[in-house]
């Protein structure tokens, strides 16, 4: 069994054939008879108090079966963070106020979707308008219009503070008083949406007692949970069912209120109920990504070496606290995992606005934080006469070492990493090449690198996985799973996992996944630890398996379990290979001289059994993940000087992935991060005026089409290994990927023009802007002057 | 809530039409209102859910389905000017069991991930393919650029394209 025949390799994946052919069921094609159709009256003002709210018009209108207002509802919050310090602050729609543009009021059923809109339009409001505020820093004023209270534990005085991340080590201030060069930067980051496909659509059929649901998700016990809760039903009164996802980059976890809606509006009429949000509802009132603002001072010694770094996050998190308390907490563990950082002071702001409520993105917080770092550090090296690489490599983690937090990095590779992307791109010998040639046409190149690390698996609700694993008379295996398959391929991964501890064939397997009443709980596809949590609970339900299967097999042929092995459905003796028995027979024989045992294997896991909870979010005191992913990644693009537009032309990225299960799918999300990192670099702003969005479809909203794309190489540094029967710490690849790539294409559009850009997206006006200014410096340069062009 | 008696003031007002269309292969006759679109009528009508829908504005490509062979984006395409038209999705694709080339080669590359815009996609290269058998990467493009991808970058897509036209030595990378 040493050699590995299933894990490692790029098999295709087991949704393939239903998603080629139009077979895959989506919340969309779930079709049920007699369903009504649901819509969500959403509020016009971003600052509002409700004086009055009628239905009755609405109520009376033909078509209609049900009317609901947060009158109809049990008055229980949910939240994205629900702990003592972060209580539960939304309810499901809105009581006496709204505080942003898109916020739900009410919502009706009806038997078609035109009689549907037409009612919410007879729902009559009386609106008190309040003063609205849109910027963090303005809603910080001690005069600003309150949305919220601040948080009572928050620091200094500030209006409108949802949440605050604290912490330091060492002492900054001496720090800096012992540093060579300092430097104070202030970076920021657009707004931006996940731009998943598929819209959020939900189906609700309440039935003999029991809520059946399917819902566009990233993860269905989450769903389950925080769904039974407002609803006040208990959790087997809920069942999420398995649909396949069109794609959901963080934009899909949460409880989000028409989900609720369609649940309570099918338990009203008795018939199912679907709510399909429209893609201008969903740029307009859903939740988008978290624009960050921090500013960063950092110490270093003259030869790079990081003294001191302090750093200040203030997030523009919308009206409610959603993962704002979140992104808060990991923008300083992505500021510290990377680089040793000896004294740091870390401060994060979470600021409520009357805009959306923010939602996680891919990277949630990483891609930001690593611009601002990543640009920094190349400003640093450039200020010292340090080159990009030498700098990085002088403050990279070695592995094996701690962090403040306690944890460890045990073989992640950031220098090696870094290492092999110079190499590869042969960095050093084009890095300032476009400012040490002659001029030639309006086209510059330049290439800049980036670092980053990203955490998998970390502790949040359910925590765990579980898988089950029931071996049928034949052999083959049905593998019952709470993963979600939102196009990650975990499916495909669960099983080539099976298949290698089970030594049975990939046909062999058929997956039953992401359905609570069915399946284990999982930990969900949202915090980048599918492949770990719910892979080794995978290996471990076919371990046992195994185990039972040779155990049953050393009773019949009389032969020590430790001289037995598995090949393709059949039992050995090591020695002798004629003794042997297959699957088939082994079953047979457990059933009929057991207790009719069938071969059911079960596996569970868990990162950090020894840490009870999460790290703690206002302190960051606790450890946040087992397995650290390292990655450098180089940039290539090409700016035209005449009109300002960049565009990436070659992306490198060097990952430590752990262990790829399956090579082909880990390319798939690399390519995918870069695709998404050159539409936040070049191409992507939700535009916002007074809390609306100026520009809700992809037609205003540009995202990456097929003539952006780049050529993108990678190359992994595997720091795991995996055994059969042993645990393995595969990392994330799945959202880390998006950070290096981001900061080192600003790099790249300063190692092209010489404009160094403070905020995102790179666009054609900010870098024309760069030139102009540059062209001005020129002009009324003195000798002697350093000036870049 | 409205009783019984004045849910007959609901009744649809007439303007249905009914019209055929062969989908894949297939005549069907649905009754279709002016301003139904293709998109529904498929889907909905006649219970095609491959198809997918996502903008409802003709900007994401999601939902092209040929008409008389060529891509039409379904969400922007009133159903009755399909009347007596030919109409494939990609259920009909496939010949029985056995994928077409391109169904084949989008697995082969890994061109697939959430799948939500294959269907489209699958779409838009089978036409492009038949009338061009070895588009450039230019033309690929081309073909392609009303069809957005959020999950693969598009590289896996274009090497789906050349897989099935035999170009650039591209062979399948899953097995």
């Amino acid at each position: 069994m040493s050699e590995l025949k299933y894990v490692g390799k790029s098999f295709k994946r087991k949704d393939g054939p239903d998603k080629v052919t139009g077979k895959a069921v989506y919340t969309q094609d779930v079709k049920l008879p007699n369903t009504l159709i649901g819509r969500v009256l959403r509020s016009p003002h971003a600052h509002a108090r409700i004086v009055r709210i009628d239905t009755s018009r609405a109520k009376a209108l033909p078509g209609v079966k049900a009317v609901i207002t947060v009158e109809d509802t049990k008055g229980i919050k949910h939240g994205f963070v629900e702990t003592p310090r972060y209580p539960p602050d939304q309810e499901v729609l809105a009581r006496g106020k709204v505080v942003h543009v898109g916020e739900e009021i009410a919502a009706v059923a009806a038997v078609d979707q035109i009689t549907a809109q037409k009612a919410l339009g007879l729902i009559d409001i009386e609106w008190e308008i309040l003063p609205a505020v849109f910027e963090p820093e303005d809603a910080m004023k001690p005069d600003a219009p309150q949305i919220h209270p601040s948080h009572p534990k928050a620091p200094g005085k500030h209006s409108n503070i949802g949440g605050s991340t604290e912490t330091q080590w060492g002492d900054v201030e001496q720090g800096f008083a012992e540093s060579d060069y300092v430097r104070e930067d202030r970076f920021e980051c657009q707004l931006r949406t996940h731009g998943y496909l598929e819209p959020h659509a939900t189906l609700a059929h309440w039935e003999s007692d029991k809520l059946n649901v399917w819902t566009s998700s990233m993860g269905v016990f989450v769903k389950r949970a925080k769904l039974a809760k407002v609803l006040d039903l208990p959790f087997s009164s809920v069942r999420i069912h398995k649909t396949y996802v069109g794609g959901t980059f963080g934009g899909k976890i949460d409880l989000y209120s028409h989900e609720y809606c369609a649940s309570r509006l099918s338990m009203i009429t008795g018939r199912p109920v679907q709510i399909t949000a429209s893609r201008e509802e969903i740029f307009s009132a859903f939740r988008h990504a978290q624009p960050l603002i921090l500013e960063i001072k950092t110490g270093v010694k003259k030869d790079g070496t990081i003294v001191a770094q302090r750093i200040r996050a203030i997030n523009n998190a919308g009206a409610f606290r959603g993962s704002g308390v979140v992104v808060i907490f990991l923008a300083w563990g992505f500021t510290m995992i990377p680089y040793r950082i000896p004294n740091l002071k870390y401060e994060g702001l979470s600021v409520y606005t009357n805009h959306t409520v923010r939602a996680p993105q891919r990277g949630h917080g990483a891609p930001k934080v690593r611009f601002a770092i990543e640009s920094q550090m190349d400003m640093i090296a450039e200020a010292l006469g340090i080159d990009p690489i030498t700098i990085r490599m002088r403050n990279a983690r070695e592995p094996g070492e701690e962090l403040p937090n306690g944890d460890n990095t045990h073989r992640g590779g950031l220098a090696a990493c870094v290492e092999l992307a110079a190499e590869k791109s042969d960095f050093l010998a084009k890095v300032g090449r476009n400012l040490n040639s002659p001029v030639k046409g309006s086209i510059r190149r330049g290439i800049g690198i980036g670092a980053s690390a990203y955490m998998g698996g970390t502790l949040i609700y359910p925590n765990g996985s579980g898988v089950i694993v029931k071996m049928n008379d034949d052999g083959s295996a049905i593998v019952l799973t709470g993963a979600i398959d939102i196009g990650q391929g975990s499916e495909t991964v669960i099983s080539q996992i099976v298949a290698e501890e089970l030594s049975i064939g990939m046909d062999d397997i058929k997956i039953i996944s992401a359905d609570t009443d069915v399946t284990p709980q999982d930990i969900g596809a949202w915090i980048s630890g599918n492949t770990y949590v719910t892979g080794n609970a995978a290996r471990q339900a076919a371990g046992n398996a195994r185990e039972k299967l040779l155990q049953v097999a050393a009773e019949k042929m009389d032969v020590p379990v430790e001289h037995l092995l598995c090949r393709d459905k059949v039992v050995y003796h090591r020695l002798n290979p004629e003794v042997k028995m297959t699957y088939r027979e082994i079953i047979a024989a457990s059933i009929a001289t057991h207790r009719g045992d069938t071969i059911i294997g079960e596996g569970f896991w868990r990162t950090m059994r020894d840490e009870p909870t999460h790290p703690s979010l206002a302190t960051t005191k606790g450890r946040w993940t087992e397995n650290y992913a390292f990655s450098a990644q180089v940039a290539e693009v090409e700016v035209d000087i005449e009109t300002g537009e960049a565009r990436l032309v070659k992306a490198l990225t060097v990952h430590d992935c752990g262990f790829p299960i399956n090579p082909a799918l880990v390319k798939g999300q690399i390519d995918g991060q870069i695709s998404m990192a050159l539409g936040h670099a070049f191409m992507e702003e939700v535009l916002t005026k007074d809390g609306y969005t100026l520009n809700p479809n992809w037609l205003d909203y540009r995202m990456p089409t097929i003539h952006n794309m780049a050529i993108s190489e990678d190359a992994d540094v595997i720091t795991e290994q995996y055994r059969v029967g042993q645990s393995y710490r595969t990392k994330e690849v799945g959202e880390g990927l998006i950070s290096g790539i981001l900061a080192a294409m600003g790099n790249a559009v300063y190692d092209a023009t010489g404009v160094r850009l403070y905020s995102t997206p790179f666009s054609a006006e900010k870098i024309l802007a760069g030139l102009r200014a540059l062209e001005y410096a020129q002009k009324n340069a003195k000798p002697g002057d350093k000036v870049r062009a | 809530m409205a009783n019984a008696t004045s849910d007959a003031a609901a009744r649809p007002k007439s303007g249905t039409r009914l019209i055929s269309l062969c989908v894949n292969g297939e005549w069907r006759e649905v009754a279709v209102r002016p301003r139904n679109m293709l998109i529904e009528v498929i889907r909905d009508s006649i219970g095609l859910t491959g198809s997918t829908a996502s903008c409802e504005s003709g900007t994401c490509g999601a939902c092209t389905v040929l008409v008389e062979g060529r891509p039409v984006l379904g969400c922007i395409t009133l159903a009755v000017e399909c009347d007596g038209k030919q109409i494939e999705t990609v259920e009909g694709l496939a010949e029985g069991e056995k994928l077409s080339d391109i169904q084949e080669a989008f697995l082969d590359q890994g061109a697939v991930q959430c799948g939500f815009c294959t269907p489209g996609m699958l779409m838009s290269a089978t036409a492009l393919l038949r009338r061009n058998p070895k588009p450039n990467r230019q033309e690929i493009n081309k073909a392609l650029e009303g069809n957005l991808c959020r999950c693969t970058g598009y590289n896996a897509i274009v090497d789906a394209v050349l897989q099935v036209s035999g170009q650039d030595g591209v062979k399948p990378v899953m097995k």
